[in-house]
């Protein structure tokens, strides 16, 4: 597969609603998010309780700490949408040539400035413990309630993948184009003139295996959930759910699907 | 940690300061921005129980970088004070803040955010350290 020139995603909006979570701590995650409404708290996780270190509203930004660190760490804080909010969202690519360029002075100041709010959330969050605050504001146990996993957001894409029924020779190669890609599953699109002598019918599984960024290659296996085929048209569209993708490729799969 | 070599070429003046010298004052007006080039320097914030000491910074650290925003109209949000015999560097604040303000606005944002947020939480646990328990809950 050819490697594609490496296209900056578009800046994207992206609505929240009271609660949910938008980046959680100690995942790996690289968007930026600007503030357009809304309120947004950030937390840290500690014992099983979430500390509010922050709240954030329009024309601020959440989740830079990750861009400044190179996103070579895990985030360092939570973030949660305190009420209904707006997000415009900024891929880091966007900045890192601006951040590059930078005089070495001014990314040293941002990178003490990163310093220092680790060191005092640190502090907030031992203080707020150690007062063993029933103070819901400032602390709130991590239940049920809340959601705990980030959301992810199905895409639409046009990615070439090579695909075999997992019955077939290990050696055989058809070739699809996914369009749609989620963490349950996706939807591709197969020529029927590739098909050679194979065909496809709902409860098929298939090993797909594709390039979701340069270099990292992901594998899955999937079952066709439907199949639709236009009758003026050489294409057939599969919908497929996946049943098997390693914990590797998985991981690999949910940092493609986040905004 | 040492000064690093692009900070020297910004230093205009050098200033040393004895044990205890009160380098930057909370609630003054100024925009110098110091890197610390020998020493240790504790960053203290007025509360109605004195002084309190919030953090304390080191050699190659910079200090009332946060005169850099435009938000902060100069107005020290901190005090820096010696701890023990400290050499400063005095930066080049006009250049500076001529090369912050040219940069695209996306990445001004995001530094901006960052010191800002700095700041506030800073605040809060000032504000945290001194709010007194409630009988109820020692």
């Amino acid at each position: 597969m050819t490697k594609n020139k490496k296209k900056i995603p578009p800046i994207v909006q992206l609505n929240f609603s009271k609660g949910d979570l938008i980046i959680k701590e100690g995942d790996y995650g690289m968007s930026i998010y600007d503030i357009i409404s809304g309120k947004v708290g950030i937390f840290v996780e500690s014992g099983g309780m979430e500390v509010k270190v922050a709240t954030l509203g329009p024309g601020r930004t959440v989740g830079e700490m990750a861009f400044l660190t190179g996103n070579t760490r895990p985030r360092l804080a939570s973030a949660r949408a305190l009420e209904d909010c707006c997000l415009e969202v900024w891929h880091p690519d966007m900045l890192l040539n601006t951040y590059k360029q930078m005089p070495g002075i001014l990314r040293l100041i941002a990178g003490q400035a990163l310093k220092l709010i680790v060191r005092m959330n640190k502090m907030v969050v031992e203080l707020s413990l150690a007062e063993g605050q029933s103070n819901s504001s400032q602390t709130q146990e991590l239940s049920n309630q809340l959601e705990h996993k980030r959301k992810f957001f199905r895409k639409k894409v046009s990615i070439e993948c090579v695909f075999r029924p997992v019955s077939s020779s290990k050696d055989l190669k058809l070739l699809g184009r996914i369009r749609d890609i989620g963490r349950e599953g996706l939807q591709m699109d197969v020529k029927t003139s590739g098909l050679l002598h194979y065909t496809l019918a709902p409860g098929d599984e298939l090993f797909i295996s594709t390039y979701l960024m340069p270099d990292q290659k992901v594998h899955m296996t999937a079952k066709i959930v439907w199949l639709e085929k236009e009758e003026t048209k050489d294409t057939i569209c599969l919908g497929m759910a996946f049943i098997l993708i390693d914990s590797g490729d998985r991981q690999r799969l949910g940092f493609f699907l986040m905004p | 940690m040492t000064v690093n070599s692009q900070v020297l070429n910004y230093i205009v003046s050098e200033e040393s300061f004895p044990d205890k010298a009160v380098i930057i004052k909370e609630g003054s007006i100024g925009d110098w921005i110091y890197v610390i080039l020998e020493g240790c320097v504790k960053i203290k914030k007025q509360t109605f129980r004195g002084m309190l000491t919030i953090d304390t910074l080191s050699e190659g650290d910079f200090v009332g970088e946060m005169a850099m925003l435009k938000q902060s109209n100069s107005i020290r949000t901190a005090s820096a004070v010696a701890d023990g015999q400290v050499l400063v560097g005095i930066l080049d604040t006009v250049r500076l803040v001529q090369e912050w303000e040219t940069q695209p606005p996306r990445i001004k944002k995001l530094i901006s955010n960052l010191i800002q947020n700095l700041d506030e939480s800073t605040k809060k646990a000032a504000d945290m350290v001194v709010t007194p328990k409630q009988p109820w809950t020692s």
